[in-house]
């Protein structure tokens, strides 16, 4: 079964609120994360998104599509990255999403979200 | 068919009687599924420019062990250095293929170990028994190629650290793990069977495979009711495959699909599979579930299904295999039967089961039942929190349809 693992936050509170040393430990964590999740064959596919604050939202404006910037651009908890992982369910996802919020939890970062993937469970 | 597809065909045929007899005479399962893959890939090549040598199997043994030998010789250095480890995997080398065995089922059986986790086991099972290239297994699965081998090299990993060995299972343990082979099975079989998303095509194989490889574990343990309901479920589930899904994708309920989509000739030869087996064997779950697909499918239309027989068979089930999807689906029956009313109260049960709590199933049973009897609001309710219960999109449309329809 799939899921995504998605991460909230901002790199602008992150930047102002944490020492350089955390940072240093964050990107470590996140890569062995990642080879952790590569070697047991879990890892689907893994990104880190660009700060919320540049962010465009395209939006309906007298009928037509137009794109400003925002309004999520302030946003402390816009989607700063995710993990999709292929695991043999729920517990296996949520024990995953546990070590990324053990870790960036005490830093003060928002909860981590866990969401099925859209697929066909066995038919029962 | 093709000279390609016939080469295909027998490569994956030979595919798990050579690597079984290799890791019967070496041990060493990973390095013998190396050296089979190389094989594999060599004969395919070759073969389609040259043409099938006489001996198709001595020339994949051949070619095989030469690689193995290869490995072992640049290998060989720091081999002497462990020699601990070569004399671990004497004791495997002296086996002598019990009579009458095909090395296939020992082989199944391997992958299938119970220390090798879910995944592992399915795509072992369809690399080295199936012999399906990791390529193929990773789209079946929609993981990236790399995922898929990652897995697959982690699962021989775990077979050789945990010093499994290649002998079929002793009686006493060979019911519990010929159950886990046949689960296997079943869940690469709806695997493919649910397609939702992703290139369908690949998925659709997969049943196709799932079936080649219950079709060869009948042929080899013709005598177990399980192995033979196993295979004729499968038959009689696959043959409505086509029916059951419109060209847009949309889930097409099972009393609407039009029969003359069935597959006549999968019907028959599972009807008359499990005709053959019923009665003559202890019964089991996958008998009795292949033996109400049966009723289902031999049904001129859905109005005319056999709901009394069906209802029976389920009770059974439910003695044999008791669980809340068994319960379920009786109740399904039993409003078939009895009327929706019956179907709504035995639902009513299932309300506190724990187990039932993160399925829409319970949801979408107890719409259609209050549907039909009569309750639009209620049943639109129901359908809505089915819709929101599912992760699988085409049921997600239905549902939601379903839900539109009673506004």
């Amino acid at each position: 079964m799939k899921y995504m693992i998605m991460m909230f936050g901002s790199q602008a509170t992150m930047m102002e609120n944490q020492t350089k040393e955390w940072i240093v430990e964050m990107i470590d964590f996140m890569h062995t994360l990642n080879d952790d999740l590569t070697k047991s064959g879990e890892l689907v596919g893994a990104e880190g998104l660009a700060d919320g604050s540049q962010a465009k939202t395209v939006s309906l404006k007298n009928g037509i599509p137009v794109a400003t910037d925002g309004p999520y651009a302030e946003s402390k908890e816009s989607l700063i990255g995710y993990w999709m992982v292929d695991v043999d369910g729920e517990a296996r996802a949520i024990e995953i999403a546990s070590r990324v919020v053990a870790f960036i939890g005490p830093a003060g970062a928002p909860p981590v979200e866990v969401r099925q993937v859209m697929a066909a469970p066995p038919e029962v | 068919m093709s000279a390609a597809a016939g080469i295909e065909d027998l490569l994956r045929e030979l595919a798990p009687r050579v690597l079984g007899t290799l890791v019967r005479r070496h041990g060493q399962f990973d390095a013998c599924e190396d050296a089979v893959q190389e094989a594999l890939l060599a004969a395919a090549l070759q073969w389609a420019k040259e043409g099938i040598p006489d001996t198709p199997r001595a020339w994949l043994m051949t070619v095989a062990s030469r690689r193995l030998v290869d490995e072992w010789r640049t290998e060989s250095a720091r081999r002497r250095r462990e020699a601990t480890d070569a004399a671990l995997e004497l004791p495997t080398q002296a086996q002598p293929t019990p009579a009458g065995q095909d090395d296939t089922l020992t082989l199944l059986f391997l992958c299938c170990h119970p220390s090798l986790s879910l995944p592992s086991q399915l795509a072992l099972t369809l690399r080295a028994v199936g012999g399906l290239t990791t390529a193929e297994i990773a789209n079946a699965f929609l993981v990236p190629e790399a995922t898929m081998a990652q897995r697959i090299s982690r699962a021989k990993q775990s077979i050789k650290s945990s010093g499994l060995r290649f002998n079929f299972p002793p009686e006493p343990e060979r019911a519990d793990r010929l159950r886990v082979v046949l689960h296997v099975l079943y869940l690469v079989f709806n695997e493919g069977y649910t397609t939702s998303s992703g290139p369908r095509l690949q998925r659709a194989d997969l049943t196709t495979e799932a079936i080649r490889l219950a079709r060869i574990l009948y042929q080899l343990m013709p005598d177990q009711g399980e192995v033979a309901g196993l295979l004729a479920l499968m038959l009689l589930t696959d043959a409505r495959r086509a029916a059951r899904m419109t060209a847009t994708g949309s889930l097409v309920p099972l009393a609407d699909q039009q029969r003359e989509l069935w597959s006549s000739a999968q019907i028959a030869e599972g009807v008359a599979l499990i005709t053959r087996t019923l009665g003559k064997v202890p019964i089991g779950p996958y008998q009795l579930q292949a033996a109400i697909a049966a009723v289902h499918d031999e049904a001129p239309s859905g109005d005319a299904t056999d709901w009394p027989q069906i209802l029976a068979l389920y009770e059974v089930l439910e003695r044999v295999s008791p669980g809340p999807v068994v319960t379920l689906n009786r109740a399904v029956a039993l409003a078939m039967v009895n009327g929706p009313r019956a179907g709504l109260a035995l639902l009513g049960t299932l309300d506190t089961d724990e187990r039932m709590a993160h399925t829409h199933r319970l949801e979408a049973v107890r719409a259609h039942l209050l549907e039909r009897a009569g309750d639009a609001v209620a049943a639109r309710a129901a359908y809505q929190r089915a819709a929101r219960m599912t992760a699988s999109a085409p049921e997600q449309r239905y549902l939601a349809l379903r839900a539109a329809r009673l506004a």
